[in-house]
């Protein structure tokens, strides 16, 4: 890693930091580090956009459940599943619904790297790979 | 001048005549010169003499040592007989041992012989039971391989069918109820 690229790195963290209210990315925040960016150019000003936008994107992952469902699903759904992720990673988490036919039925929930399924697909799966 | 002859015939005579006279009559009566008689045995002598000191004392000498070469050679063909039947019967003693050896090396060859074969026919029955247990385990273990397989091909055939007659029949309030319950077993972890 070159001496630039560091000091781009620890720009955008700082940055980063600033970005966050109560441990959530603030749209607001964003913006206004961007408008200080736009005014006050730092050294490699790309390099320290590309930074600061790849640990937004990862804080955003980190915080956003992706909820894959097959049927109907219900916000009290996603808020239960939400408060139940917030409680258990000790951050807040938001749950955004996304439609998946091929679970046939159930749910399955992408947080970061983490992946939690409770779907009748998942379990055909499991039950094709037991006979095996 | 008088022979024995001649003195034995004057001793004979009469004794009225004279010994001289006898002998001359006797003489003159046969016919005898006493010089030419005496010179006659002298030379009988002497050629007698040369006869046998030149004649037959060499011939003698040669016949003893041609009976003593006779004599030799018959000793030599004796003792070539015997040396010659002494080599027959070696040879003889050499011909049977050389066959009983023959018999001996030929019967050692067919046991030898037999040996082999015995042995390789016991190896031979020996790779054949190697192979017939490699091609039985062969045998099981492509059978297992394709039980396997026929199972989870079965069982992707199962599981495809159900996602089908799943995804068909399903009504959406099932898929409601089985939303809830997954949201139950989540929210639970």
């Amino acid at each position: 890693m070159s001496t630039y690229s560091k000091v781009a790195g620890q720009l955008a963290r700082k940055f980063f930091k600033l970005s966050l209210v109560d441990g959530v990315v603030s749209p607001e925040r964003v913006a206004g580090i961007l408008e200080y960016m736009e005014i006050h150019r730092p050294a490699n000003p790309v390099m320290v956009l590309r930074a600061y936008h790849r640990l937004i994107a990862i804080e955003l992952a980190r915080s956003a459940a992706v909820v894959e469902h097959a049927g109907p699903i219900t916000d009290a759904i996603l808020q239960r599943i939400a408060a139940a992720l917030t409680t258990k990673y000790k951050r807040p988490v938001k749950a955004v619904a996304k439609s998946n036919p091929a679970l046939l039925a159930g749910l399955r929930i992408h947080l970061g790297d983490d992946v939690y399924e409770a779907s009748a697909a998942g379990q055909l799966a499991a039950l094709a790979e037991s006979v095996r | 001048m008088s022979s024995p002859l001649l003195f034995l015939a004057a001793a004979a005579a009469p004794a009225s005549g004279g010994l001289g006279e006898t002998i001359t009559k006797i003489s003159n009566d046969f016919g005898l010169n006493i010089p030419s008689l005496l010179a006659q045995i002298i030379n009988f002598v002497i050629v007698a003499g040369l006869l046998w000191w030149f004649a037959f004392k060499p011939i003698l000498a040669t016949i003893g040592e041609r009976q003593t070469k006779i004599d030799s050679g018959l000793k030599y063909a004796d003792e070539m007989k015997a040396k010659l039947d002494a080599a027959q019967q070696s040879i003889e003693a050499q011909f049977k041992e050389a066959q009983l050896k023959s018999q001996q090396i030929v019967a050692d060859s067919q046991k030898a012989a037999k040996d082999l074969a015995d042995k390789q026919q016991q190896e031979a029955v020996e790779r054949a039971n190697a192979i017939i247990g490699k091609a039985q385990a062969a045998i099981e273990l492509e059978k297992t391989k394709m039980l396997a397989e026929a199972r989870t091909e079965v069982a992707r055939l199962v599981v495809a069918t159900t996602q089908k007659v799943l995804a068909k029949e399903l009504s959406e309030l099932e898929r409601a109820r089985f939303n809830e319950a997954a949201t139950r077993e989540l929210t639970n972890v």
